[in-house]
């Protein structure tokens, strides 16, 4: 689906925090929303924190960064950090390439899928809360 | 508006004093990077012969050139005609502003002046350290206060533990970097700092940030501040601190307290008191490789920035092979940060942050 220029994909869930995640087998990936990336620019660090933290739905774990932006990043589920996507460490700008694919930022080992509950997966529900945040925060 | 690069007496002679001889080229970091001959001094000073004897337009192609140097001074101290390219750079930058090609950091000076801040940051973090009567004054700058401010915190938190008498203010960014980038100083906000130091009544004033130090010292619009500056490492250097660590500390001189201030010795003066396992890497004090954060390249080629640090921090672990990598820079200790990769295992610290955590562990040794 494309809301005022910016891909959110059906399928996927969403939460306030701009991130995005999938189940893909017993892990959930996440990633970074197409509006976030736009607003961030060109995206030049990600922190990748070592496999085996524990995370928190809701709570920022690591620091992704653009030339002059500094945003935090929020577990999407709580659970393990399993895997992060190295390749960005020496090219974060495939997060800005292709946010929802080659970009992805981590994988984790959930400590319970119903979290997902809490994230968004109505299209009605992620158009009215996008435009809302592009009321706030504007568009690049 | 200019049509030409204006540069006086001093400048021109400086680009005359350049041998070609390309020196510079064996310590020039986006020389290292790029290993492109425009990028380093000798090409840029090459290029700006041409153009003065008007054998080359000024273009965007010339500005982005210029716009890429950290003005870390290695090639300056490595120049066997005495030339220092950094300063004519600086005022060609300047020229190029004045002829137009001003689109890359028209928008910090914007946001600096917006914000007081160089990252157009809306909140700022209070340290809660306001003191009356207290005999010094710390300022830690924009780097330290947006993008590491863990750092800071652990300064802070050294500092309460050494019972410095210390107050800080709110404080807005010392604006120095505008002129680096073709502009002039922020003099409100240099004003607004002079007022709230002054206010403060201390007669020290401290900086974290080695950049923030010499705008402090050297800057004409800092020149009634009336306060003796020094650099945390200046005032740290006589002090015990009570605990050490074994492991192996090397030390990276940054750019703009080593070649630019002088100041060499007192951060050694401090490591080795705590660190017995001090090595120096090969290529240290007045020789040390830039970290690529400076002279606007982070803002400007963040990518290439980061990529000159990568290259530093390997040298480093090369040359030494030390556990422990200490500086005491916010900007030098970002770009490192952002620029170790995961199978890299030294860690990164600046001196004060690390003998804080040093008090820490031993508080924790203590309570287990």
């Amino acid at each position: 689906m494309n809301i005022e220029g910016y891909e959110f994909p059906e399928g996927l869930y969403y939460d306030k925090n701009h991130f995005w995640a999938r189940v893909e087998g017993d892990l959930v990936v996440m990633g970074m929303s197409d509006y976030a990336q736009k607003m961030a620019g060109s995206i030049v660090y990600v922190g990748l924190p070592p496999e085996g933290k524990k995370l928190v739905q809701g709570k920022n774990f690591t620091k992704i960064e653009s030339g002059k932006w500094l945003g935090k990043v929020f577990a999407v589920v709580s659970g393990e950090l399993a895997a992060v996507n190295e390749e960005l460490e020496k090219k974060a700008k495939l997060i800005n390439e292709d946010c929802y694919g080659k970009g992805w930022l981590f994988k984790i080992k959930p400590d319970n899928l119903d979290e997902l509950k809490n994230l968004m997966t109505d299209p009605a529900v992620i158009q009215e809360w996008l435009k809302a945040e592009i009321a706030e925060h504007g568009k690049k | 508006m200019t049509t030409q690069l204006q540069f006086d007496e001093k400048q021109r002679k400086a680009i005359t004093q350049c041998s070609r001889c390309g020196f510079c080229r064996a310590v020039c970091p986006i020389f290292d990077l790029t290993k492109r001959p425009i990028t380093n001094a000798r090409g840029k000073m090459i290029l700006m012969k041409e153009v003065i004897e008007g054998k080359l337009p000024v273009t965007e192609g010339v500005a982005q050139a210029l716009l890429r140097c950290t003005t870390c001074m290695n090639c300056t101290v490595t120049c066997p005609s005495g030339a220092d390219p950094q300063e004519v750079i600086k005022a060609a930058r300047k020229d190029m502003v004045g002829m137009g090609f001003d689109n890359l950091f028209k928008k910090m000076g914007e946001v600096v002046e917006k914000y007081g801040n160089i990252y157009g940051e809306e909140e700022r973090h209070d340290w809660g350290h306001k003191r009356a009567g207290a005999r010094y004054v710390l300022f830690v700058g924009c780097v330290g206060t947006y993008r590491e401010e863990e750092s800071v915190q652990e300064s802070i938190r050294l500092l309460d533990l050494l019972k410095v008498d210390f107050t800080m203010i709110d404080e807005v960014c010392c604006s120095g970097v505008m002129e680096d980038v073709g502009y002039k100083i922020k003099e409100d906000l240099a004003r607004q700092n002079v007022r709230e130091l002054q206010k403060t009544g201390a007669k020290t004033l401290i900086t974290t940030c080695p950049y923030c130090y010499r705008v402090f010292k050297e800057h004409p619009s800092y020149k009634t501040l009336g306060l003796e500056v020094k650099h945390i490492t200046q005032f740290l250097k006589d002090l015990d601190f009570g605990v050490k660590t074994n492991k192996k500390v090397t030390y990276h001189d940054p750019c703009d307290l080593g070649r630019h201030a002088g100041i060499y010795d007192e951060p050694r003066e401090i490591i080795r008191k705590i660190a017995p396992n001090f090595l120096e890497p090969r290529r240290t004090r007045e020789n040390a490789m830039c970290c690529g954060s400076g002279g606007g390249l982070r803002g400007s080629f963040p990518e290439d920035s980061i990529e000159i640090s990568r290259n530093r921090l390997s040298q480093i672990i090369e040359e030494t092979g030390a556990e422990i990598l200490l500086t005491e820079c916010p900007s030098c200790l970002h770009n490192f940060r952002n620029a170790k990769l995961r199978k890299q295992k030294i860690e990164i610290y600046n001196i004060t942050e690390f003998i804080g955590q040093l008090h820490q562990e031993r508080q924790k040794d203590g309570a287990a």
